[in-house]
């Protein structure tokens, strides 16, 4: 099998790029929505492999701040262990 | 007597007049606030371009279009709408060459008119070479995207 991949050249899977320590953020002149985000609140879709720590640090450039990220989303969130692809999250402005 | 009998039909035929004429201002009440509520449709918010860049300026558009970005550089998509909305959602979804996703950011905006919305990424490390893609999703349908390449 690894004379056969060398062969094919399969010796090695495709090494993914580390993207882990990306930050972004948005803002925008239009207001934002009354009731659904505080001003200057943002939101972000978790993807799979994230964390609330991972997601505070891309977000604040530090992930001990996820905890803000938690008791803006309890309704959403029961255990900050565990979040979901897919779910929309309130990031708030804490600058 | 006999007077007094041949005014109970006339007074309730007065009733009988008023009863119908306060049905008809109703009705006609009715139509006229249906007529004065009446507003010209607002226009739906649409995606109308999306720009990248190195910076933007205080009305959140690009000061220098470019697609060609150096691995430390802050990458800038100014994502200008139009059109009217309560309550939308704005997203964007980088992507590096084959489709691995670098990051994807959510913003909720209430325009009333045409707006200017800059979504931006950066990696402290350099991001590594290669071709990028950043699209963009009103509301989770996709409208928009751009391709540009780090080198």
């Amino acid at each position: 099998m690894g004379l056969l991949d060398k062969i094919l050249g399969n010796d090695e899977p495709a090494k993914k790029a580390d993207f882990s320590d990306v930050q972004s953020g948005s803002s925008s002149t239009a207001p934002a929505p009354a009731q659904t985000t505080s001003a200057g609140a943002s939101t972000y879709t978790v993807v799979s492999g994230d964390s609330l720590s991972k997601i505070a640090k891309h977000h604040y450039g530090d992930a001990n701040k996820w905890h803000a990220i938690y008791e803006a989303n309890r309704d959403k969130i029961k255990n900050p262990d565990l979040i979901h692809p897919g779910q929309v999250l309130t990031i708030p402005d804490i600058s | 007597m006999l007077r007094r009998f041949w005014l109970i039909p006339v007074c309730a035929g007065v009733v009988v007049t008023a009863a119908c004429s306060k049905k008809a201002d109703t009705s006609t009440d009715t139509a006229s606030t249906t007529t004065a509520t009446t507003t010209p449709p607002a226009q739906p918010v649409s995606v109308t371009g999306v720009q990248l860049g190195k910076a933007v300026g205080a009305d959140n558009k690009v000061t220098n279009e470019t697609d060609d970005f150096k691995p430390n550089d802050t990458i800038y998509a100014s994502v200008a709408t139009d059109g009217t909305a309560p309550n939308a959602t704005l997203s964007a979804r980088w992507t590096y060459q084959d489709g691995q996703v670098v990051d994807t950011t959510s913003r909720a905006i209430a325009p009333t008119g045409a707006a200017a919305t800059e979504f931006h990424i950066s990696k402290p490390s350099g991001f590594p070479k290669g071709k990028y893609k950043v699209e963009i999703m009103l509301n989770g349908t996709s409208t928009q995207s751009k391709d540009f390449k780090v080198d």
